[in-house]
């Protein structure tokens, strides 16, 4: 059974993506502040900007948070006493080779 | 196909197509960057056993988060209030407490590689062929409804091609359960589960100071109870007028609630289904595997706030749109007319509660979050049906039963093109159900048959070593005709006889669909369970060599493999209830 590491840690592309979210939904806050008719909506609230904000923020976090995470935390299932276990009762049974 | 000759209701501009385009590029590259992690057929189908809780965890409720859950969930609070919550309180938090404490030790612990394949390891391969089959053919359907109503949703909405939304989200998906197999499917609920948050989170905020907050909420919602001739308190309270059918808008008694939802549906889908099982599976250990859906509970008890809010946020702002309630429309008849119940209402088109929620508050720019985010719930409920599909057709059908004995690499290759084809199925079907829309309506009470009785067969079979393959393959076929039975002999105050009950002669009448729902599962559920048990005594036995790690009594006690208590799943489950509980007295 291959214990091999995942190769991508997770927190990447989730932070990457509300980083570039926030920056497209925030700018266009930005560009349009002030249009009372399309803000009519979201009760005059512009709501574009303050969430854009909060997902750029949450996004930065991510990448922070990946960028200094030790690498390889992912353990294979043969490291722990009850993977080896049920890998030795697999083997057994016949399910796996 | 089919478009209607309305005007769409909103259209999306430049910036809301670059939301959804950034999305689209987010979900293709986490496939392309996993590319090379599906070596073996352990990796594609099972993650290769490796993935943190948390990871398992958020993919656990998101595979479960399909469009129909998200716009069904909204339809609900328009139509029952916040009872709808039980949905959740009742109808899945317990199970998932259950299935990670006390399940999840044999499903990981036997090895086995699917939830059909457990059967087969405890009981025998007709059981297990059984599950497998129905639950192969069920996949596809749902997938195939759910396809269906997002393709017309994104129609009547935004003017999309029928035709044209499918094929874009069948493509997508397809290429990045390819690429990634179950490990990018997982990763890749994950994100959506978070772009859902996201997308919804400031739809309720907006939501509710739109509707003058929780107490402005109350107040409308109070002359709506009275006016359909409900308790005042009806939308707000989870519990009050739970005593009689009559007093609550679910139509349901609290013991129908509690046993039919509360434990046999319940249990049954959360415990049993593949689909959500096989996340957990993917964890990296057993303690992993075992706090998989005990952390996935604890945003899903939150969840009522997050979908069924806008529901009931919809029915109360905005004054009314001609003909209709809030801000939700009336259903129109096929001449175009509203349609009009038993009663003389108006009958609302209630799906369409949340997508008018979006339309309604959200400017350009949010309003393709929202949308992208709906998309997004669809495509993670259709990779969890096709990577289930994928692997219970591969292990329990094609591997038992078509050719055994082939090297991995072999049932690698099969596991893609059933990829493949699980989607074309999938797409098939979406067509299917826009054209004959009765056949998916049977299809889904055939399926509400076959599953309700399950919970029984796996109880028994995790915790009387007793319990045989023969009992438990006639206790799933009698608890199944039970069902039929059942239904067949009841039927819901102003439905008509057909497909909603009744065809074996109207023996009893329920107060609401949903009352018929319950009792059916649980009148399956007690069949299957004395069934297995009777035919159980009457077989002969497996030596109890064979059933070590597959039934409690003969399976070691699971040792935590934890840094500190907290991580302890007693610890965890006994933290989840516990919200779970003050949440019921928050609403109650």
């Amino acid at each position: 059974m291959s214990g091999a590491t995942r190769g991508l840690d997770l927190r990447l592309p989730i932070g990457g993506l509300f980083a570039v979210l926030g920056v497209i939904v925030g700018g266009y806050g930005l560009a349009t502040a002030g249009d009372a008719a399309l803000y009519e909506r979201s009760l005059t609230i512009n709501v574009n900007l303050w969430w854009g904000a909060v997902m750029l923020a949450f996004g930065a976090l991510l990448l922070v948070l990946a960028r200094r995470a030790p690498r390889g935390t992912v353990r294979p299932a043969e490291e722990s006493p009850e993977g080896r276990a049920t890998e030795a009762r697999e083997k057994r049974s016949g399910l796996e080779k | 196909m089919e478009t209607t000759a309305a005007a769409p209701v909103v259209q999306l501009t430049a910036v809301d197509y670059l939301v959804m385009a950034v999305y689209f590029a987010a979900v293709l590259g986490v496939g392309w960057a996993l590319r090379r992690v599906t070596q073996t057929s352990t990796d594609f189908f099972l993650s290769g056993r490796s993935l943190p809780p948390w990871v398992t965890g958020l993919a656990f409720i998101s595979a479960n988060l399909g469009a129909q859950e998200v716009i069904g969930m909204g339809a609900s609070g328009a139509k029952y209030g916040i009872a709808t919550s039980h949905f959740y309180w009742i109808g899945a938090i317990p199970a998932m407490v259950f299935v990670g404490l006390f399940m999840m030790p044999f499903y990981y612990g036997s090895r086995a590689r699917s939830v059909p394949e457990y059967l087969k390891l405890r009981f025998d391969e007709k059981t297990r062929t059984l599950n497998a089959v129905t639950f192969a053919g069920m996949t596809i359907f749902s997938s195939g409804i759910s396809m269906y109503a997002m393709g017309k949703l994104f129609n009547l909405l935004l003017g999309w091609s029928f035709d044209v939304s499918i094929a874009v989200s069948a493509v997508i998906v397809l290429s990045y359960v390819l690429l990634g197999g179950l490990t990018s499917a997982i990763y890749n609920e994950v994100l959506q589960f978070f772009l859902i948050v996201f997308g919804f989170a400031p739809l309720v905020w907006l939501g509710m100071r739109a509707a003058g907050g929780w107490d402005g909420l109350s107040a409308r919602l109070s002359e709506v109870a009275t006016a359909r001739g409900l308790p005042e308190g009806a939308y707000t309270h989870a519990w009050q007028g739970m005593g009689s059918s009559a007093t609550n808008p679910v139509g349901v008694e609290w013991f129908g609630l509690v046993m039919g939802l509360g434990f046999v549906l319940s249990f049954g889908y959360w415990c049993t289904d593949f689909l959500v099982v096989q996340r957990a599976m993917a964890a990296d250990s057993m303690t992993a595997a075992r706090r998989t859906p005990l952390i996935a509970a604890l945003p899903k008890m939150l969840f009522p706030f997050l979908v069924i809010l806008p529901g009931m946020i919809a029915l109360a702002i905005g004054g009314g749109v001609a003909g209709g309630e809030g801000i939700i429309p009336a259903k129109l008849a096929a001449g175009g007319a509203p349609l009009v119940d038993a009663a003389g209402r108006v009958v609302l088109d209630y799906d369409l509660a949340t997508p008018m929620m979006l339309v309604h508050l959200f400017p350009a720019g949010m309003l393709g979050l929202g949308i992208t985010a709906l998309l997004a719930s669809f495509m993670s409920g259709m990779a969890g049906n096709v990577t289930a599909f994928n692997t219970v057709w591969t292990y329990d059908i094609y591997q038992s039963h078509i050719r055994r004995g082939e090297t991995d690499e072999h049932y690698l290759r099969m596991g893609r093109v059933a990829t493949v084809a699980g989607i074309l199925l999938s797409v098939a079907a979406a067509y299917v159900a826009s054209a004959f829309n009765n056949i998916m309506d049977l299809l889904q009470l055939v399926f509400a048959f076959v599953n309700a009785p399950l919970f029984a067969t796996f109880a028994l079979g995790m915790f009387w070593r007793r319990s045989t393959g023969h009992g438990a393959f006639a206790g799933l076929v009698a608890g199944t005709a039970a069902a039929a039975v059942h239904h067949g002999m009841t039927l819901a105050v102003g439905a008509s006889v057909g497909v909603k009950g009744g065809y074996f002669g109207v023996v009893h009448r329920y107060p609401s669909e949903l009352a018929q729902t319950f009792w059916t599962a649980i009148v399956a559920w007690v069949t299957c369970f004395v069934v297995t048990i009777v035919v159980s005594l009457a077989t002969r036995p497996r030596p109890a060599d064979e059933l070590r790690g597959l039934v409690y009594s003969l399976t070691p006690r699971a040792v935590d493999d934890v840094r500190s208590w907290r991580q302890r799943p007693a610890v965890l489950a006994a933290v989840v209830l516990v919200m779970t509980l003050a949440l019921n007295f928050l609403f109650l």
